[in-house]
């Protein structure tokens, strides 16, 4: 390359003809770009306001923008080599702002920065090791792209990406050029109108392609929801959720505008790595395509415009793809709004959804079974009953009371509770906290289980919960607040953990893999305390996708009450990972993911390792009772 | 077309079963409830005649003032308007004295079809709609799980014991009691609620109805069965506990 | 007044268990109330069928039998049997009319009742003292203990399998029964309904939510190569083979005949669960049948907790003595 410190040469000052040409093309691109750009924000300004959305506190929201947007972290810690490209291709632009602006300024005779000396001289030889960096990034980027060709950035080859690619690799090449011919002269000059008509060509270009990231992605990473998973509350007689363009929020937008196509939303789903018609990524570019052809006042059916009208149905809102987001856009609430619609106007006539609805509209859980069988292990089980006296009521959930597997989850942490001598009392009744019913979009029968379930709490003077089922604690926690305060909730990982050094160690070198469930990690944040109390009873080792990456198991969203899934079974490629890692114990704290786990790993018929949930390893160490 | 669809609203299924001081048991101790489930199933071939063929489909029921949650429901799932006929004592009628009600307040309506369920889940007598054909002087088939509409009125599939099926030409206006499972039922949505919100309910007061003569079917009493269901071991020897089963299967559970 | 009368049910040509069983009814409300007991059939042709009974020495315990007789009552309508019996018991004021609580009974009893002013009280287990008739409320939860009011004919019909049928007579016959004919006027227009012939479900290959026994293996049966010892057992108990998920997932039996919350939900008169463990997908599927068996090696498997009956055991030595048991019966 260059051997600094060669200066930038300049062109030698321009004829009144090519400042007059200059900035008539300038003014042109500029137009096409506004035109474009003002269309876009039109659209996006006049879609729906989003209900419930509060600026503050805006400390997080800067925190994000500097970690996400400024130093990219997200972008390389989850495609580190790629990433790290990028994050060059962004500084670049950014350190490469005072230099367009000087570049224009000369073209009008006004150029302030100077070359040669000073400020501008350090400038300058600073900006042009970021263009080494940058034009490094792009190639790499664009070897990737066109001869690796990775999977997640779709099948179809992108053109314009490649037009992009090779428009910033002239960008830079026609900088560093600059400093290895003299200043002054004819090749300055042609070099300067080059960089120029790249310039010009590029700029509107952004808005018409994925590339009006580089505009959008800093306000989509500011302005995101705060909170993960979030779903925001339906407004007044006629909402429904996302049923057609009119539905269509700012937020929801302004993120299906900031997509950049990456793929990693798709990459980490279940249900598209197994072979599922869901593709996250399609469905935000199924909502671009019918922003830019139907605009966010038609009354089109959204779902008639996916490309598979199906796909929301087959997410297990395990939030992976909100988790990996670059640029901030927020799955969940979206794919949870198209379900939403489909159901609160009965569109969804999907048999066995139709049949968990009814269980729930008329039963205390989503099995369809009776109380009398919770009755009959509350008192087989010797459970006490909470009577406003006890520190903890525990909540046994669906799973807790009617299935053999939470049954023996429950009972092994009742156990443990009883050594610690902490006092705890079941409820006589309890009623589904409403996940499923929730997940799927039906906010009438959600609405009826959390406010019975409100009442229910008010009326036993509830103040604190332990459950061992992180979808019930999620619900608890953060659903249930729509429509009244919950009382304080904890998964039983954290109490366990608060615990853990006064809890007997069963000494054993058995290796033990964790599974980090989805409602408890992603949506919770918590990975260490699980991981703390597992260690009680055996050697941790991780699974390759583990904790912030781990893989769902197939039941959330719904899925574990919609019966069979087609094609390969999420919780199958999920028991092999875990199998895989040659652990003789995996871990689980979450009695769904336990049973999705147990299904698969009993079709798998050989010697397959054991399946036990952190209750039942902090158990193992107690002395016979 | 018109459709009447007579539904009851019953004590949820888990709900605690409650016998007071003096023996009697009451609808009215319970807390919860929930449409009787093979109501929800005549609503639903009333729901689907009218999305096939275009009609209007009333739900009627008798009962005190909880009665009109179940009303909404029905409108909720698609019914156009709901008639409550009130009254607090409906525990202490017969199933002749609900029927009698029911004819005074439909027959100004006349219908082209009245669907009620098979029967309910509380008492589970299964004669409402077929009383009510009778005082409506009316054709009737029971126990329905197919209705297609002719020229003429209704070609019927009715479930005969073990398996067999038998299809009946019934003549419009008719009764129907429609059995479970027969069609699949539609859970209640949002938007249902919303626009229930505008649908008329008309309430009318028992006693203005018609003078019901003293019930003849009385329930004095209740009591809680003897046999609780417990799971009864055999043992011994294969040979033996397989002829124990056999013995047991013919004799008391009386399915071989 | 004319005492207690049955109304006999015939199937194929002869009289019907569960009408047996009503006469069993009514022999005990006789022992109650001390009425004479009469009895009725009725269809197009009934003389064959009225001279077997009477000859009958079971039907020794009824005076009288009455043939309700009409070319339009061949086939059963509920217009027709209504009509014909209210003009009939309009000449005989009984006091207690009883009925076998069959589909067909379900379908005209109640209007009978109501063309006289009476409510039936329908489905009754017991009789007792009083006399008051027992009959189950809240499915099964509750026993509801009714009495009869007013001057009218007391109308009853009585579950299926809740009176002992008296198969034998212990006394020899005395004399023979009295046979009277009956001829309702019936005029075709009466009759409104049009009633089909009986036919059986389209044959698809298996409907496990018609099959009135079902067979179920889960695990248990450790391998493919031993399902057709199940299939034996099934085929010996007429029943329908089923199975868990895990079997049907590792294709042991194809996926139509599962059992389960992914499955089928059934509610047969006799599930059988062999080497089943009782998860609750699988519960939640057979969870409604009348009579559950359950033979498992694990006496903790929670299959027993909704089991009827039990055997903890080795299902290959069960079933075969099973098998053996039960075909050994057939030949009897």
């Amino acid at each position: 390359m260059m051997p600094f410190p060669a200066t930038l040469a300049e062109p030698r000052a321009f004829s009144l003809a090519e400042k007059l040409l200059f900035i008539a093309l300038a003014t042109t691109s500029a137009t096409a770009f506004w035109l474009r750009v003002r269309g876009i924000f039109t659209k996006i300004l006049q879609s729906k306001k989003d209900p419930g959305f509060r600026p503050s506190p805006v400390g997080k929201r800067l925190r994000d923008f500097v970690w996400e947007v400024l130093c990219q972290a997200k972008v390389i810690r989850e495609r580190p080599l790629p990433g790290l490209a990028h994050a060059f291709v962004f500084w670049g632009f950014c350190a490469f702002a005072l230099v367009t602006l000087n570049h224009c300024a000369v073209g009008l005779g006004a150029g302030f920065l100077a070359p040669s000396h000073g400020f501008g001289q350090v400038y300058f030889s600073a900006a042009a090791t970021f263009a080494v960096a940058c034009a490094l990034g792009i190639f790499g980027l664009l070897l990737r792209r066109f001869l690796a060709r990775p999977r997640w950035l779709g099948a179809k080859l992108s053109w314009e990406s490649g037009v992009v690619a090779l428009l910033i690799l002239a960008l830079m090449a026609t900088y560093l050029a600059a400093f290895c011919v003299a200043d002054g002269g004819n090749a300055a000059h042609l070099l300067w109108w080059a960089h120029t008509l790249v310039l010009l060509i590029f700029l509107p270009l952004i808005p018409h392609t994925k590339h009006l990231h580089l505009l959008l992605s800093p306000f989509s990473v500011f302005l995101s929801r705060g909170g993960f998973g979030q779903i925001p509350p339906l407004v007044g007689d006629e909402d429904f959720g996302l049923v057609a363009g009119t539905d269509l929020t700012q937020l929801v937008s302004l993120q299906a505008y900031s997509c950049v196509e990456c793929g990693r939303c798709t990459e980490h789903c279940p249900a598209a790595n197994t072979g599922k018609l869901l593709n996250p990524k399609e469905i935000i570019l199924d909502l671009r395509s019918y922003l830019n052809e139907l605009g966010p006042a038609s009354e089109v059916p959204l779902l008639e415009k996916l490309t598979a009208p199906q796909a929301p149905f087959q997410c297990t809102t395990c939030g992976a793809c909100e988790f990996q987001c670059p640029v901030g856009i927020e799955h969940l609430p979206i794919l949870i709004g198209l379900r939403r619609g489909a159901v609160n106007t009965g569109a969804w006539a999907d048999e066995r959804g139709a049949k968990l609805f009814l269980a729930l509209e008329r039963g205390s859980n989503p099995l369809g079974i009776p109380a009398a069988e919770r009755d009959k292990f509350i008192q087989k089980q010797g459970l006490p009953i909470f009577d406003g006296t006890q520190e903890y009521c525990l909540w046994l959930g669906c799973m807790g009371a009617y299935d053999p597997k939470g049954r023996e989850i429950v009972a092994n942490l009742s156990r443990v509770m009883n050594y610690l001598g902490t006092s705890y009392g079941v409820l006589r009744r309890e009623r589904c906290t409403g996940d499923a019913a929730r997940r799927l979009g039906n906010d009438l029968l959600f609405q009826q289980l959390a406010e019975a379930n409100l009442e229910t709490m008010a009326q036993y003077k509830v103040k604190k919960m332990v459950s061992i089922c992180p979808h019930c604690v999620r619900t608890i926690e953060q659903d249930w607040k729509e429509f009244g305060t919950p009382p304080a909730v904890e998964h039983h990982s954290e109490f366990l953990a608060r615990n853990a050094e006064r809890l007997p160690r069963h000494e054993s070198q058995e290796k033990l893999v964790f599974h980090d469930p989805c409602y408890l990690g992603r949506y919770r944040n918590i990975y260490d305390e699980p991981r703390a109390v597992a260690a009680l009873a055996g050697k941790l080792v991780e699974a390759p996708r583990n904790k912030e990456r781990s893989f769902c198991c197939g039941a959330g969203g719904g899925q574990a009450f919609l019966g069979e899934e087609t094609g390969e079974r999420v919780s199958h490629a999920r028991a092999a990972e875990l199998v895989a890692t040659g652990a003789g114990i995996i871990g689980t704290a979450c009695p769904f993911c336990h049973s999705m786990l147990r299904d698969a790993l009993n079709s798998s018929g050989e010697h397959a390792p054991q399946l036990l949930d952190i209750a039942q390893l902090a158990a193992r160490g107690l002395p016979e009772s | 077309m018109k459709i009447i669809v007579a539904i009851k609203q019953v004590p949820e299924r888990d709900a605690r079963v409650r016998i007071d001081a003096n023996g009697q048991w009451s609808p009215e101790f319970d807390q919860q409830y929930a449409l009787n489930e093979p109501d929800a199933y005549a609503l639903e071939e009333a729901l689907q005649l009218k999305e096939k063929h275009g009609a209007e489909v009333i739900a009627v029921s008798v009962g005190p003032e909880r009665v009109a949650a179940a009303l909404r429901d029905a409108l909720a799932k698609g019914a156009d308007r709901a008639l409550h006929l009130q009254c607090d004592a409906v525990g202490s009628l017969d199933a002749l004295g609900v029927a009698r009600l029911l004819a005074a307040a439909v027959k100004p309506e006349n219908a082209d079809l009245l669907l009620t369920g098979l029967q309910s889940e509380d008492l589970g007598q299964g004669q409402t709609g077929v009383i009510l054909a009778e005082l409506l002087g009316l054709p009737h088939a029971s126990l329905i799980v197919r209705v297609e509409k002719t020229e003429s009125g209704f070609t019927v599939k009715r479930e005969l014991e073990e398996g067999w099926f038998q299809c009946i030409e019934v003549p419009a206006p008719a009764v129907l009691t429609i059995q479970s499972g027969g069609n699949k039922l539609r859970y209640a949505t949002l938007m249902g609620i919303k626009r229930a919100k505008a649908k008329e309910v008309r309430r009318i007061a028992a006693t203005e109805l018609v003078k019901l003569p003293a019930p003849t079917a009385i329930l004095e009493r209740v009591t809680l069965p003897l046999k609780q269901k417990s799971t009864q071991m055999l043992t011994g020897s294969p040979k033996e506990s397989a002829t124990a089963l056999i013995e047991k299967l013919k004799q008391e559970a009386r399915v071989l | 007044m004319s005492g207690i009368w049955v109304v006999l049910e015939t199937r194929e040509g002869s009289v019907s268990r569960m009408s047996w069983e009503a006469v069993a009814a009514a022999l005990q409300l006789s022992a109650i109330v001390g009425l004479p007991i009469s009895a009725a059939v009725i269809g197009a042709q009934t003389e064959l069928l009225a001279a077997e009974l009477a000859a009958n020495p079971i039907t020794q315990a009824v005076n009288k039998l009455i043939r309700i007789e009409h070319p339009l009552l061949g086939e059963y309508t509920a217009d027709g049997f209504s009509l014909s019996m209210e003009l009939f018991f309009a000449t005989e004021k009984p006091s207690y009319i009883l009925f076998p609580h069959s589909y067909q009974v379900r379908d005209y009893a109640p209007a009978l009742a109501a063309r006289m002013g009476q409510a039936l009280i329908g489905d009754v287990i017991a009789i007792d003292d009083g006399p008051v008739f027992t009959r189950q409320l809240l499915q099964g939860r509750l026993n509801g203990h009714y009495r009869h009011s007013g001057d009218g004919p007391c109308f009853l019909s009585v579950q299926a399998g809740a009176f002992a049928a008296q198969t034998e007579q212990a006394q020899p016959a005395s004399s023979a029964t009295e046979v009277t004919l009956f001829t309702p006027t019936l005029t075709p227009e009466k009759i409104r309904t049009k009633p089909g012939t009986p036919f059986r479900a389209a044959a698809q290959s298996v409907d496990l939510s018609a099959a009135q026994r079902i067979v179920s293996v889960g695990r248990g049966i450790k391998d493919a190569e031993h399902i057709p010892l199940a299939q034996q057992l099934a085929t010996a108990l007429g029943a329908e083979l089923a199975g868990s998920r895990p079997v049907c997932d590792q294709g042991w039996l194809p996926a139509e005949r599962q059992v389960g919350s992914s499955g089928n939900t059934v509610a047969p008169k006799l599930y059988l669960a062999l080497g089943i463990s009782g998860a609750i997908q699988h519960l939640v599927g057979m969870k409604g049948s009348q009579c559950i068996v359950a033979i498992n090696q694990d006496a903790d498997a929670p299959i027993f907790e909704v089991a009827d009956y039990g055997i903890v055991g080795d299902l290959f030595e069960v079933v075969p003595a099973l098998i053996e048991a039960l075909n050994a019966a057939k030949q009897l």
